[in-house]
């Protein structure tokens, strides 16, 4: 084990990622030999990509949170929010479609601010202002659409329909490209940048950044702006698959879009972040919902399992870092 | 003196980067007072820590009451009558006295608690050490020395048959200090064990029976008190390491501009009315007690803690002292003032990240190039302060808190050099520090003062503060009560000045 880790291929890649793509092949033929023809190998890749876009925003996102040390529990309801919202008022008072994808990142970028204003500059714990704002979301969509569910357009929409694009584009996963292009921008932004560096050392000892002349509120703030707006973004590639939202909705993705980036290896207690792994732990979440639907497993399963495995992922992080100190 | 109540024997402790304790040999006799010396870093609270169940040992043994014991917690150690008074008193301020002594085993009455009882029993404790306390007091209106008297009541109240006094006399005045050996007289009287930490000779020479002397995590060997000199105990203490005498007159020019004035400054209990200026090239010592008021001063002026008044002005580029605002830790960086301190784990650095990232956590705006940091310029930056500071790390990429605590350190200094500070305010430079490093420190403090920053030192160790300031301010609970010259200062009438108050 230690000379693979020497192993400069590996040290590179990081042992962990390695482990996750295979655990992510093996989990594929698993389905695969067990499901057969139940499990499609086209269809059932196509359905867990159209999963990762949207999850994987919110967990790209949530991501620079947990970075802080700090905690997003709104990011589900916030995209339905989003999505309601702004396809509300394209819906019923006419707004074009491409003001209404604007609108929709934008109610995202306000519920950042909010989040974001009350944990830095007021001082409320985010457990408390995120819980709080998740319901705020609901509520607001719900009194805004009179409870109603919304659809956005379809693809035979001969007017609105090429928004649709952003998922695929005559059978290219454009999707795909799009959500890869974020997680490097993600990537680049946490490693590479002024700001990423505040938010990985104020999530490691909040205080001594303070104590360097670093306006740690600031750079807080900035990282609930960044996952509210990822959430917006999200909600977009929601509805470009899955048509519908209801009001009411959207606490399960909280959990999934957590568990895939703590698996991926951002600790949560801050100061860690791998935005690679992100992406290859919500691979691993979406392949992981297919597969339970493949079984004929219900929402109930579902909910379970991925609740064991943000304990199991958050256990795994917390006692390696107890075998540390 | 009577039989052997407990033996340690080959204790052995290491932490990340510093062998804390080395073999250490130690044992405390029934009806005796057991000195334990040693310069600070020497490894004495650590072996303590280590009786008491706060750490675990790596190896060795102990051996109390005649069977191998291990203490898993203060809890453990407690029960079994092993008790520390600890340097920092551990008492919850909101409670009343009784509460705290009582505290985790009041006394029961069906499920309610037996106030009545708990105070009467702490009147009992009280009277048989003839102190006077009204036990239904808050703990927080207390003086320091009360506490301290407290605790000593509740180490008793625990059935102790050991109490080890952790530096008992750092925070107390000369009466109460009296007050105090009475009292351990009449315990050693009454057959317990005591062992008794400090770095006052005068002290040990009065109290002591026995003197065992710790140097660099090391034990070096066991005196009889009244059969040795001050001089013998001071050579075991200091070993290799010469000191410095003290420094004699100021090295500060006669006309050094002022850099750094602060008038009637005002920040909560501990901060009141303080006044003092700092000039171009000065090492100001901060002196006094704990709890005086000196890292309420540095974290007041720095913009860490908030005030509610006060005058600071400031000598800018352009050579005129200028009055500023400083209202957070980011104002008082634009103005030239670094702070170090005195807990760096906690306030100092990133221990998690790199040399490189704490390095230049204070100065980002310089490495980056656009948008994107340019992490060769960091290195190269980082790796020069390193070769500077004579930092040991095996790179530059190392984790901060793989180092020791003087490297550690090193980086906080390399932090506020890349930034250009020109008023670094070390708090406690050297605590926790071991005997080499804390020279070079010393060291670096004063290129740092020829190559004319100016530094504010707050120092708790008389050596250090009559080795390294040119000029030293002493305080008391909260306000400034002496300003002297290095020339007249003694480690007398600094004393003096810091217990003015008090009393």
């Amino acid at each position: 084990m230690e000379k693979l880790k020497q192993n400069p291929i590996v040290k590179k890649l990081g042992l962990n990622r390695i482990l996750l793509v295979g655990i992510l092949i093996v989990m594929f033929v698993v389905f695969r030999a067990v499901l057969g023809s139940k499990f499609p190998i086209v269809d059932s890749i196509k359905s867990t990509l159209n999963y990762v876009y949207f999850l994987g925003f919110l967990s790209l996102g949530v991501t620079f949170v947990i970075a802080t040390g700090g905690i997003d529990f709104s990011i589900g309801p916030v995209m339905f929010c989003c999505a309601l919202i702004s396809g509300y008022c394209m819906t019923s008072y006419g707004v074009p479609c491409a003001l209404a994808m604007v609108i929709c990142i934008l109610v995202g970028l306000c519920f950042g601010v909010f989040n974001g204003w009350l944990v830095s500059y007021m001082s409320v714990p985010p457990f408390i202002v995120s819980m709080a704002s998740m319901n705020i979301a609901k509520g607001l969509a719900s009194v805004f659409t009179k409870t109603q569910s919304v659809s956005w357009p379809l693809g035979s929409d001969p007017e609105n329909g090429w928004f649709r694009n952003i998922v695929s584009y005559n059978g290219f996963p454009t999707g795909l490209v799009i959500f890869l292009l974020f997680a490097v921008l993600c990537g680049i932004i946490l490693y590479r940048t002024k700001p990423g560096r505040y938010i990985l050392c104020l999530g490691s000892n909040s205080e001594a950044v303070r104590l360097s002349g670093v306006n740690t509120k600031k750079w807080r703030m900035l990282s609930y702006i960044i996952c509210g707006t990822m959430a917006g973004i999200a909600a977009l590639f929601f509805v470009a698959t899955y048509t519908t939202v209801q009001p009411g909705y959207g606490d399960q993705y909280n959990n999934e879009a957590i568990a895939g980036c703590v698996m991926g290896g951002t600790s949560m207690v801050g100061g860690l972040a791998s935005i690679g792994g992100t992406v290859i732990g919500v691979c691993i979440i979406s392949l992981l919902q297919q597969g339970i639907m493949a079984f004929g497993l219900g929402k109930g399963q579902q909910m379970i399992i991925t609740g064991i495995i943000v304990i199991v992922a958050v256990y795994a992080d917390v006692s390696a870092r107890r075998r540390k100190n | 003196m009577g039989e052997v109540i407990l033996t340690m024997k080959d204790i052995d402790k290491s932490f990340p980067g510093v062998h804390a304790l080395d073999h250490v040999n130690f044992e405390v006799k029934r009806g005796e007072v057991h000195a334990l010396m040693g310069e600070n870093g020497a490894g004495k609270s650590t072996l303590m820590k280590v009786l008491t169940g706060i750490y675990q040992k790596d190896s060795g043994s102990i051996t109390y009451k005649g069977k191998e014991v291990e203490f898993h917690n203060t809890r453990e150690a407690q029960d079994a009558g092993v008790v520390i008074v600890h340097q920092e008193l551990n008492m919850v301020g909101d409670l009343t006295v009784a509460q705290n002594i009582f505290i985790g085993r009041e006394p029961k009455k069906g499920f309610r608690i037996d106030d009545k009882k708990m105070i009467e029993d702490s009147r009992k404790l009280f009277r048989e050490l003839n102190i006077e306390i009204d036990p239904r007091e808050k703990m927080h209106n207390l003086t320091v020395g009360k506490q301290q008297m407290c605790e000593i009541a509740k180490a008793i109240s625990h059935k102790a048959e050991v109490i080890i006094f952790d530096e008992p006399s750092a925070a107390l005045t000369e009466k109460e200090i009296a007050d105090l050996f009475v009292i351990i007289r009449d315990l050693r009287e009454k057959g317990l064990g005591i062992v008794y930490i400090s770095h006052r000779m005068d002290e040990i020479k009065v109290i002591t029976d026995r003197v065992t002397v710790m140097r660099d995590g090391g034990y070096v060997g066991t005196l009889i008190t009244a059969e040795s000199s001050k001089e013998d105990i001071i050579n075991m203490m200091v070993g290799r390491v010469i000191y410095e005498d003290p420094k004699q007159h100021s090295m500060v020019a006669p006309d050094a501009p002022v850099v750094l004035k602060v008038e009637h400054l005002n920040a909560g209990k501990m901060v009141q009315d303080v006044s003092f200026e700092l000039r171009k090239g000065e090492i100001l010592g901060f002196s006094g007690l704990m709890g005086a008021g000196r890292t309420e001063t540095a974290r007041a002026l720095f913009g860490a803690d908030p005030k509610q008044s006060g005058k600071i002005s400031i000598m800018g580029k352009d050579g005129q002292l200028r009055e500023v605002t400083i209202n957070s830790p980011q104002d008082a960086v634009k103005y030239g003032i670094g702070y170090l301190s005195e807990d760096r784990r906690r306030y100092g650095c990133v221990v998690q990240k790199s040399c490189i990232e704490n390095t230049t956590l204070a100065t980002m705006e310089q490495y980056t190039s656009g948008l994107l940091i340019n992490s060769a310029k960091e290195k190269e930056v980082t790796e020069k302060y390193i070769k500077e500071l004579a930092t040991k790390t095996p790179s530059a990429d190392q984790l901060v808190v793989n180092l020791s605590g003087g490297n550690q350190q090193k980086v906080v200094i390399a932090k506020w050099l890349t930034r250009d500070s020109d008023i670094l305010i070390f708090d406690e430079p050297t605590r926790g520090i071991d005997v080499g490093a804390k020279n070079e420190i010393y060291k670096l403090m004063n290129k740092l003062a020829a190559e004319g920053k100016s530094i504010i030192m707050i120092s708790s160790e008389m050596t250090e503060v009559l080795r390294m300031s040119d000029r030293i301010i002493i305080m008391c609970e909260g306000k400034v009560t002496g300003n002297i010259d290095i020339s007249e200062a003694t480690q007398e009438n600094i004393m003096n000045k810091a217990t003015r108050n008090i009393d």
